[in-house]
């Protein structure tokens, strides 16, 4: 792995674990725990996006006790769907980050709900349980209330890292953005 | 005389598989029993009560998804859901604790761990603090500069963009000034790290390792077989 790699993994872990901070700070019920793996996956590829995304989980970990580890998963999800966008020129406008976020929001809520249900029972992270306990208080199935809130919160979570993301690899100056052949195809630049 | 870091981390992965291979609802609860007796012993009292806070409001929702409200698994189904999670939570929050970054590079190199990976988990640990500080001094910065992070949830939808694109474009700017630092220091050259002390397996640590196989192996038997 190339020096710059070795710098950008890690600094794009701490991006995925700054933004916990940043949504406390400004109230919002979002996770955006995935900017750093999107922008890896953006800017190096896949294999470099699985990797940030599994060390952020390793690192959650080491906060917050391994019970989350098995969420793994949805950043390997997240990074492989985030290169796919890179290479269809995903991040070229907002409208296509929105679209490829929605896309990738559906993919990683999928493979969350698997997880929550299979392993934790549908109970996972409080502000998704509260949604799967509405919707099952509603008369959903566990099934179909943990499906739903799963996929409707990472939906949302999803669409705007996207367009943050985006909007960063945009504003990149084309001398940084050379650097990353990913990225200049992702913009379509 | 401290465990060797591999020892830990053996015994809480023990940890989670037996959660799920013991008999529900006894053995996970008699496994939560068991590691916060371990953790009282071993004078981490504190650990007990930190992950019993971190689990306390899935014990709420697995009580009111599954014993409750109509359609759930039962009482029995959350007490042995609560129980594993408690168990790992409190395992892995002992670990955590006595978690020592510098020994855990040690272990690894005197097993032939790659420069390349060590350094990805020493960089890391030290990156995390230092952009949630740099994410504190944007925010404080852009308040300075007149930017509201109060008000209707629009409104702090969009704070989130002068926020988070510095922290990014930052964070990428430096990338380059650390790779060239690496890179000048002869970084990817391919010599393995000597390490002067390396932590040593003792005996307690063979004696817990091979308790908690045993354990493992047995519940796995006893379960499938």
């Amino acid at each position: 792995m190339s020096p710059r790699l070795l710098v950008l993994i890690p600094s794009a872990v701490a991006i995925n674990l700054a933004m916990g901070f940043l949504t406390n700070q400004l109230g919002l019920p979002l996770y955006l725990d995935t900017i750093g793996t999107v922008l890896t996956a953006a800017l190096a590829g896949p294999v470099v996006g699985v990797v940030t995304g599994l060390v952020s989980q390793v690192v959650r970990s080491l906060y917050e006790g391994f019970i989350w580890l098995p969420f793994g998963f949805v950043q390997v999800a997240i990074a492989l769907l985030a290169a796919l966008a890179a290479r269809g020129r995903g991040f070229r406008s907002t409208a296509a980050s929105l679209g490829w976020g929605a896309f990738t929001g559906v993919g990683g809520g999928v493979v969350s709900a698997l997880i929550s249900y299979v392993v934790f029972r549908g109970v996972t992270a409080t502000g998704v349980t509260a949604v799967t306990t509405l919707l099952a208080g509603a008369g959903l199935t566990r099934a179909q209330a943990v499906t739903a809130a799963s996929v409707g919160t990472d939906l949302v979570d999803k669409m705007i890292v996207f367009a943050l993301v985006g909007a960063a690899l945009r504003a990149l100056p084309m001398r940084v953005a050379a650097r990353y052949p990913w990225a200049v195809r992702a913009v379509g630049r | 005389m401290k465990l060797h870091p591999y020892t830990p981390f053996l015994l809480v992965l023990a940890t989670g598989l037996l959660a799920f291979l013991l008999p529900a609802p006894a053995g996970p609860a008699a496994l939560y029993a068991v590691v916060a007796a371990a953790a009282v012993v071993t004078g981490m009292t504190r650990t007990v009560l930190a992950a019993a806070l971190l689990t306390l409001p899935l014990w709420a929702f697995l009580l009111l998804l599954h014993a409750i409200l109509p359609g759930g698994e039962g009482l029995a189904a959350a007490i042995a859901q609560g129980s594993r999670l408690g168990a790992v939570a409190t395992a892995s929050l002992m670990l955590i604790r006595g978690f020592e970054p510098s020994r855990f590079l040690d272990a690894a190199s005197a097993r032939g761990a790659s420069l390349s990976a060590a350094y990805l988990v020493v960089s890391t640990l030290e990156a995390a603090p230092r952009l949630r500080r740099q994410a504190a001094a944007i925010l404080e910065a852009q308040r300075a500069r007149g930017l509201r992070i109060g008000g209707s949830a629009a409104g702090r939808l969009r704070a989130l963009v002068p926020l988070t694109l510095p922290l990014v474009l930052g964070t990428l700017a430096e990338v380059d000034d650390r790779a060239m630092a690496l890179e000048v220091r002869g970084f990817g050259g391919g010599q393995a790290r000597t390490p002067l002390d390396p932590p040593s397996v003792t005996a307690r640590d063979r004696m817990l390792r091979w308790a908690a196989l045993l354990a493992v192996m047995a519940s796995a038997a006893w379960r499938f077989l």
